[in-house]
């Protein structure tokens, strides 16, 4: 199937909620899975692997600690939805350099989207490496070294290193993209997302929308 | 001399104090921004020619047709499918699941490949897929009574009744325009950079025009089919009374909380146009007849406007009494001093009801095009830019935000259960929004983020423990539970219209005034509320239909025609 770039947002959101995440979070979520799709790169598949790794595991165990020579995990791995957040809302001290690295991470792809939102809120362009992979994230643009997308999807990485650097290195993700999509990729976080759906009564039916007149007139 | 520099500065914006409560937005008008208006200014201006493509539907009403409309660089088509519903079938609710009629809005001409794809998707609706090739996916109902009188009295060579006609308004109401990359349309970004959709709901706002066209057409047909020697066409007089109806339930409420920028610079908008108006130091007899004849046809749409609401009937009546005030008031010299539109204003917020204020506000904008309809230009939003959160801002910076905009949502008492008595949930039918009782039902494990009032109070009550200096960012990293609040209050400090300033989960929350602030903005007049949470209006009622866009006076068919004046 080929979802609208707002379908895969709203179901991000709602899968991402449904899998434990706070409300402010699941929008996070949603946003990343459509940013990812709108440059070619995998946001529903990856969105979909780390909500159902962390599904159940408390907010603690997901964030990270922030240390000096880098982000390091409070539990086992850190979640990229939180520790993107935590990026974006340190835009202008990341921009500087002041976070070396993250790691270990699930999902490590899941941090480009917050990468992105610190290079448009500050100008800044910068290059996230891992597992011998670049992707560069500029105010407008992204770069990737050929041949390494199907490396993007890998579900952890040991550390993701990030960089302030002057130009994007690889060849540009051009954005404005409308993802294919498998039906069993989309099952993943429509499963999690049902999670946010009141069951149906008879009550709910009849009161809760507050019709229930004849429209035969 | 300092009261007269005064009089001659700009007239300040109303404050988001006093227009974003949700009883003053249930009385919200149509007026020159509404999105319809707005569309068939820009057809108009542009010379945009309209066409029946197709009309391949027989005797019983079953079949498609396609209608496009050809603007400056792009071509749009309605392909709308006609069905035979069984009465049983027929709902306006979310969860029904076959209807009338059946659209969607093509972007182009659509091939017959893409018809056959269509008709396989559409009548389905929500069960169905639609494509990027899409802009919109609607359906509508008859209303039965006026549908069957309609063709009856033509298949007989009579026009209808206009009394009847004028009890209904429509021959087929809609129940839902999916737009925005809903059912895999296209995304909202890839059409954006079109002048013609600029401004908010363009291409929905065509699709509904459209299909105006198209409901007419097939009564026409139906009757020629049940009579072909004595089937008359509609005369144009009584074709003009039809608009489309549409009936709207709690689906489109939260839009007005989960859209804050978009809100926020359509109220701003209509502000803004207010206070040019407001400012301008004398009314030119052009302007004072202008206001005169509209005023005239305002009384008239109020008389037309019919519900059996208690509550819209009581409001109706205060409206009526309201006009007939603002009338005297004009003819008795009230737009002849300095700043007559201040001093009317001034007047009416002292005088008047809600209903009757904010049809005065609607109304002063009309002798002002040149003043006000450049202000459309401002009225989408780039939402995605508002989405990062400035973790830099420290917690005194927020805790006075929260006073500032929430001050309100401070002063209840959130444990009192009247104050949290309702909970916004969305049921598994259908995805469909729905409003339950907080304590009576089990509902609140599904509660939406719908309530910013109270997740505002949450807010603050947890800041008191935190350092006035630290930045957002740390609080956000050990409590993401606010991080939904702290960006919509970030939101709010910079788009003063971005939040409604009343509880929208209290016992007496009214979710039809939502739904009458959004369909005022699209243009939509005659709510006739069905509950508290459901309305129903008409949409494109006194319109120039397409074939006679052309030649039709300019943007001036959003109040009656006075009945001595109609041809």
């Amino acid at each position: 199937m080929t979802p609208s770039l707002s379908e895969i947002e709203t179901l991000g959101k709602r899968a991402a909620r449904g899998a434990g995440l706070s409300w402010g979070l699941a929008e996070e979520a949603g946003r990343a899975a459509r940013w990812l799709s709108a440059h070619g790169l995998p946001g529903v598949e990856s969105l979909a692997a780390l909500l159902e790794r962390n599904d159940g595991v408390s907010y603690g165990a997901l964030a990270p600690v922030c240390l000096e020579t880098g982000w390091r995990p409070a539990g086992a791995v850190i979640c990229p939805l939180v520790a993107g957040a935590a990026l974006a809302d340190r835009a202008a001290a990341v921009a500087g350099g002041a976070v070396a690295g993250i790691g270990p991470v699930a999902c490590p792809v899941l941090l480009a989207p917050a990468a992105a939102g610190v290079a448009a809120a500050t100008g800044a362009t910068l290059d996230l490496a891992w597992d011998n992979l670049r992707l560069t994230v500029g105010p407008d643009a992204v770069w990737l070294e050929a041949g390494k997308a199907a490396r993007l999807a890998r579900p952890e990485a040991a550390e993701v290193r990030i960089r302030i650097v002057a130009e994007g290195h690889g060849t540009p993700c051009p954005a404005g993209q409308r993802p294919e999509v498998t039906g069993a990729e989309w099952a993943r976080l429509a499963r999690l997302a049902h999670r946010t759906y009141a069951p149906a009564t008879d009550a709910s039916r009849l009161a809760g929308a507050g019709a229930g007149l004849s429209d035969n007139d | 001399m300092q009261a007269d520099a005064q009089a001659t500065g700009k007239a300040a914006k109303r404050p988001p104090e006093t227009v974003m409560r949700l009883a003053r937005m249930g009385a919200f008008h149509q007026s020159r921004l509404s999105f319809m208006r707005i569309l068939l200014r820009r057809m108009q201006r542009e010379g945009w020619r309209f066409e029946r493509r197709a009309f391949d539907i027989d005797a019983r009403g079953v079949g498609h047709a396609v209608y496009a409309a050809h603007g400056p660089r792009h071509s749009y088509s309605l392909v709308a499918f006609a069905h035979d519903l069984p009465a049983e079938k027929r709902s306006d609710r979310v969860i029904a699941d076959a209807w009338d009629a059946t659209f969607a809005l093509f972007d182009g001409l659509p091939e017959q490949a893409d018809i056959d794809r269509l008709a396989a998707n559409v009548p389905l609706q929500e069960a169905g897929r639609i494509s990027g090739r899409e802009l919109s996916l609607s359906r509508a109902n008859r209303s039965v009574r006026l549908f069957e009188h309609v063709v009856g009295r033509l298949a007989e060579g009579r026009q209808p009744d206009p009394e009847t006609v004028g009890h209904v308004g429509y021959l087929m109401r809609t129940t839902a325009v999916y737009g925005s990359g809903k059912f895999g349309a296209a995304d909202r970004d890839m059409i954006a950079d079109r002048p013609e959709f600029a401004a908010p709901f363009q291409a929905e706002m065509l699709s509904v025009y459209l299909t105006r066209w198209f409901v007419i057409e097939l009564a026409e047909h139906l009757a020629r089919a049940r009579a072909p020697g004595t089937a008359v066409a509609m005369a144009p007089a009584m074709r003009r009374r039809f608009g489309i109806g549409n009936s709207t339930g709690l689906g489109m409420a939260p839009f007005l909380i989960t859209h804050p920028v978009l809100i926020n610079n359509w109220i701003a908008a209509r502000e803004e146009a207010l206070a040019r108006v407001r400012s301008l130091t004398r009314a030119t007899p052009e302007a004072q007849q202008r206001f005169r004849a509209l005023l005239a046809r305002a009384v008239q749409n109020a008389a037309e406007w019919q519900s059996e609401h208690p509550l819209q009937i009581g409001k109706l009546a205060a409206l009526r009494a309201d006009l007939d005030r603002l009338r005297a008031r004009v003819d008795n010299g009230g737009l002849d001093g300095t700043r007559p539109w201040d001093a009317l204003y001034r007047w009416a917020e002292d005088t008047l009801s809600l209903e009757g204020q904010e049809q005065l506000v609607s109304l002063v904008l009309e002798p002002y095009g040149d003043l006000v309809d450049k202000l459309s230009d401002c009225m989408g939003a780039d939402e995605a830019a508002a989405f990062c959160i400035d973790g830099a801002m420290t917690v005194a910076e927020l805790r006075a935000t929260l006073q500032d905009v929430y001050g309100w949502a401070l002063e209840i008492d959130w444990q009192a259960p009247p104050a949290q008595a309702r909970c916004w949930y969305v049921s598994e039918e259908k995805l469909e929004p729905r409003l339950g009782e907080r304590f009576d039902e089990p509902v609140t494990a599904y509660e939406q983020p719908l309530s910013p009032g109270r997740d505002a109070a949450r807010l603050y009550a947890d800041l008191a423990g935190y350092d006035p200096d630290a930045p957002l960012a740390e609080l956000l990293l050990a409590l993401p539970v606010h991080r939904h609040m702290v960006r919509r209050a970030q939101i709010a400090t910079r788009f003063p219209y971005a939040e409604i300033r009343d509880n929208t989960i209290g016992a007496d929350v009214l979710p039809i005034d939502m739904l009458r602030a959004k369909l005022s903005f699209f243009g939509a007049t005659h709510f006739d509320p069905r509950s508290d949470r459901w309305v129903r209006i008409n949409m494109y009622r006194g319109a120039p239909y397409p074939d006679e866009l052309a030649g039709a006076a300019y943007d001036d068919w959003a109040y009656p025609v006075l009945p001595e004046t109609a041809s």
